[in-house]
């Protein structure tokens, strides 16, 4: 008998379903300079934003990121961690 | 210390570098715990940024203090709300008291992690004791690279240490969830600078000077700790009044106190809860835990994850079935074929393909989506929706034992059990082996869970809403249940058991002898007939409650007829259905049909309706009747064709106006016409809203009878929703207020020659029968199971002593004064005449 009401609820709620931000890697995030510093759009696996001033980047290949074109794009710090993360540290 | 000496701070790590106005952390930007500046790290090693001794360094690891020879003291806090980490992702190097060289490693910690998992890397160092400073870099800083450049004070303030008695302030149990972290720290500290007195915060043996946060810090406090406050000096007293104010209110932290079972003061041997199915039992406590499943989050390829997810939901369809077969037309087949219904649900399935679509594996993706939205049920803040959770939970895991392969054992319940859990599923209770259980308690749920769905139609005790220190209990040990106080007892004496034991066979004795006297009439001793009629829902009831002495029905609740259907019944259907019911009644039985009483609250599948948000007072009863008069139109005429067949009552629910009877009853009459019938059938509404009663005198000229359904009035009343957890033990029609609209609306009736029935649960409750006779309501519309033991209670009384117990509990002041007059009044006669009888 809850059936209805189940029904009803999740229409209603439907667009709070979407999956949660962090999952979702939108467009945007990072400049076409910042990508290409990274090593093109083909070198990024994924992208995040995280811990309020971050972008969390996941590269196939990290030798391909260029440190020194990221900072003339405009990102003043980075932090090379293991298994080709890198977070991009663009403040608050 | 030395003045002369001017002292430079290494970098701790490297990064980028903040002001600390800029950090989004009040705690750390107003500068409360001391000023220093904010570094956004690059490396992952916190190093020393002086030498000096380890003052303090949490056992989190996440923050750590270094003190010089000369009282210089800093902190060093790593990331924002870390603290809830607890401890992972960072790695200690030191150990407090042990002395460091500047530059030395302190603590090292996984930026990704905690990236990932707190709010924010963001790094403080600030000089908490005090020195002023100057930045030496701006930007970019290198580990190890000097950074602020300290300018000795003058002199040190020290710290009052004043003599003479201190006072101690009561001990007082610590709420913050992560004990006297920075933050709480700070504010405490901060408050307690704000006197002269000298004051120092206990935690057993040790001792911290409140004034100073890294002192504070070094406690370790954890939540649960017995804390106490001791202040010396002029102003102590109103020190430690200020102070423990403020740990009571978390120190700017929300805290949430122990829940306190419900309506009542914890005791180590009583356990207290929402009576959801009445009863006592003796038995031993048997906890009932779900084993921990392992779920891989990565799939293995999304094709195959894919296919394995169907195969687990098929699986799971299957099941599904097969306990609902094996249920056969229960409760327990409605709530299984409810689950069958979750798992074609097409928001949840889309949730879990776009998992699978990631690469995730089927039984994370399935288990995230399940677990998502079920904790937005329960967020959702009603109970209704908030206990269809547990459904969604329960669906949940059965599908995800099926795609792991997990068997589910076979479960084996002890003799006598009583089973304790957080809340039983339904899968659980399916596999049960009920004969062995003698009750149910659980820490969630409320009168509409499943548990206390199943227990009432298993007839055995059940209560809901316990404390969680319940699950704590030992298996095997044994308690006494008394569900009909809400009651847990953990060290039931010898007395209390066969207390309840003999009252359990008194009981059950006076039942059989109520059951042999049925048939007789329900007469007063001093000759005043009362009307005991059935509550119904089908014709199989209408049969049993004749077989149990009932005199007609007083409720029939049409909306139960076609309870399971998609589509509305057709009309020639719907008028075999009550042509049946007033054959089985015959001509000389009332029988008062309720039109449809559906709602937000009470949803039908044919009766499409959109959400409410607050079901109780939106269109239900009439109101959604009158707004779709095709469908009440053809109830009636569905209705109208067994006139004749027993004497035909017609009702209306929830009634608030006087213009909704108005239009029924003109909808009623053009359809009797249409049919040709010369005679009209009764019409009467039912009082459950308050308006409808305290107008009565202005309905009772166009009625030809009240019902009063007490469940809804004493709701709107009281305004308590009788199912919540906390105010069900309140929400209780025994309240003045609802027996003084009772008899305002019995005066007005009788006023007016119109009768007065009720077929709430009131009416089914014998304590209340004295009450309700005197207050002159002529019908009792009773639960089928109780008709012998009400009838049997009218035979018991005398009219001008029910008039009299009437008048003395209108005038008293709340349900429970209410409840002990009328048990008093119980035991001095309905109890010495059941003796005299044997």
């Amino acid at each position: 008998m809850f059936e209805k009401l189940q029904r009803a609820f999740w229409k209603a709620l439907t667009p709070d379903l979407i999956a949660e931000p962090i999952e979702a890697p939108t467009q945007g995030l990072l400049s076409a300079d910042v990508v290409s510093a990274l090593g093109g759009a083909d070198n990024l696996k994924s992208q995040q934003r995280v811990a309020l001033t971050r972008v969390r980047v996941q590269l196939q290949d990290a030798a391909r990121l260029d440190a020194a074109a990221l900072k003339a794009a405009g990102v003043p710090a980075v932090m090379v961690l293991a298994g080709g993360v890198v977070h991009l540290i663009t403040g608050l | 210390m030395n003045p002369s000496q001017p002292l430079e701070l290494l970098a701790p790590l490297s990064g980028l570098l903040l002001a600390l106005d800029q950090v989004p952390d009040p705690v750390f930007s107003s500068r409360m715990i001391g000023d220093g500046l904010c570094i956004d790290p690059t490396s992952q090693t916190l190093c020393a940024p002086l030498a000096g001794t380890i003052s303090n360094i949490q056992d989190t690891g996440h923050a750590v203090s270094v003190t010089d020879d000369n009282g210089v003291q800093v902190l060093m806090h790593i990331g924002l709300d870390t603290v809830n980490l607890a401890g992972k992702g960072f790695t200690r190097l030191v150990e407090e008291g042990q002395r460091v060289t500047a530059g030395q490693p302190l603590i090292e910690f996984d930026a990704d992690y905690v990236a990932l998992n707190a709010r924010s890397l963001l790094t403080l160092m600030l000089v908490v004791s005090g020195e002023p400073f100057s930045v030496l870099v701006d930007g970019f800083v290198e580990s190890g690279q000097p950074l602020l450049q300290l300018s000795p004070r003058d002199a040190v303030e020290a710290l009052d240490e004043e003599d003479g008695d201190a006072l101690f302030s009561k001990p007082l149990t610590l709420h913050n969830p992560n004990g006297l972290h920075a933050r709480p720290a700070a504010v405490l500290a901060q408050a307690a600078k704000g006197f002269n007195a000298s004051i120092y915060l206990h935690k057993q043996t040790q001792s911290a000077n409140a004034k100073s946060l890294v002192a504070i810090m070094a406690l370790q406090t954890v939540r649960g700790d017995i804390l106490q406050v001791s202040a010396a000096g002029q102003d102590a007293e109103m020190a430690i009044n200020t102070l423990v104010a403020l740990l009571a209110e978390g120190c700017g932290e929300t805290v949430s106190r122990e829940v306190e079972p419900v309506a009542s003061v914890p005791s180590a041997t009583l356990l207290k809860g929402v009576c959801a199915s009445p009863g006592s039992a003796f038995g031993e406590v048997v906890q009932v835990v779900e084993p921990e499943l392992t779920i891989t989050e990565a799939g293995a390829g999304e094709a195959a994850e894919r296919a394995t997810l169907e195969r687990g939901l098929l699986a799971a369809t299957h099941a599904l079935q097969a306990l609902q077969d094996k249920a056969g037309g229960s409760a327990q087949a409605e709530i299984f074929r409810a689950h069958q219904e979750l798992l074609e649900d097409p928001t949840l399935l889309e949730q879990a393909h776009r998992l699978l679509a990631q690469g995730k594996s089927a039984a994370f993706a399935w288990n995230r989506a399940t677990a998502t939205t079920a904790e937005l049920f329960q967020g959702l803040g009603n109970a209704l929706i908030a206990e269809r959770a547990a459904d969604l939970a329960d669906v949940g895991q059965r599908v995800l034992k099926l795609i792991l392969g997990v068997q589910d054992s076979v479960w084996d319940v002890p003799e006598r059990a009583i089973l304790i859990a957080e809340q039983l599923t339904p899968s659980q209770t399916a596999s049960l082996d009920t004969r062995k259980v003698l009750g149910f308690v659980t820490v969630g749920g409320g009168a509409t869970s499943h548990v206390a769905i199943l227990a009432r139609a298993l007839g055995l005790p059940a209560i809901c809403g316990v404390s969680a220190q319940v699950l704590g209990l030992a298996n095997g040990k044994p308690v006494l249940l008394d569900a009909d106080k809400g009651e847990l007892h953990l060290e039931p004496n010898l007395a209390e058991i066969e207390q309840l034991d003999a009252a359990r066979k008194q009981q059950a004795l006076r039942h059989q002898r109520d059951v042999a006297q049925a048939s007789q009439p329900a007469t007063t001793r001093d000759g005043h007939h009362v009307d005991v009629t059935a509550n119904v829902a089908s014709l199989q009831e209408v049969e049993q409650s004749l077989t149990l002495g009932g005199e007609g029905v007083g409720l029939l609740r049409s909306e139960f007829l076609y309870l399971d259907r998609n589509r509305a019944p057709s009309p020639d259907e719907q008028a075999a259905t009550y042509g049946a019911i007033a054959r089985a009644l015959g001509s000389e039985r009332n029988l008062v049909v309720r039109t449809l009483d559906v709602g937000g609250d009470k949803p039908l599948a044919y009766v499409p309706m959109e959400a409410e948000t607050n079901p109780f007072l939106g269109l239900r009863g009439i109101r959604l009747c009158l707004e779709r008069p095709q469908l009440l139109r053809e109830q009636l005429r569905a209705i109208l064709a067994s006139a004749g067949l027993a004497r035909l009552h017609i009702m209306l629910p929830m009634v608030s106006l006087l213009s909704e009877l108005h239009l029924a009853r003109k909808m009623l009459e053009e359809e009797a016409r249409a049919l040709g019938l010369s005679e009209m059938p009764k019409l009467g509404i039912m009082i459950e809203v308050p308006s409808a009663a305290l107008m009565a005198d202005v309905f009772a000229p166009h009625v030809d009878f009240f019902s009063i359904g007490t469940n809804d009035l004493t709701q709107y009343t009281l305004a308590m929703d009788r199912d919540h957890p906390r105010l069900a033990s309140q929400a209780d029609s025994f309240h003045p207020a609802v027996l003084r609209l009772i008899a305002t609306t019995v005066k007005a009736a009788h006023a007016h020659g119109k009768w007065v029935g009720v077929c709430g649960a009131l009416a089914s409750e014998t304590l209340a029968v004295p009450m309700l006779i005197g207050l002159g309501v002529d019908e009792l519309s009773v639960s089928i199971p109780l008709i012998p033991s009400i009838k049997a209670t009218v035979r018991e009384l005398d009219l001008a002593d029910c008039q009299i117990i009437a008048r003395q509990v209108l005038g008293l002041e709340e349900a429970g004064q209410v409840r002990e007059a009328l048990r008093q009044y119980h035991a001095a006669t309905v109890e010495t005449s059941s003796v005299v009888e044997h």
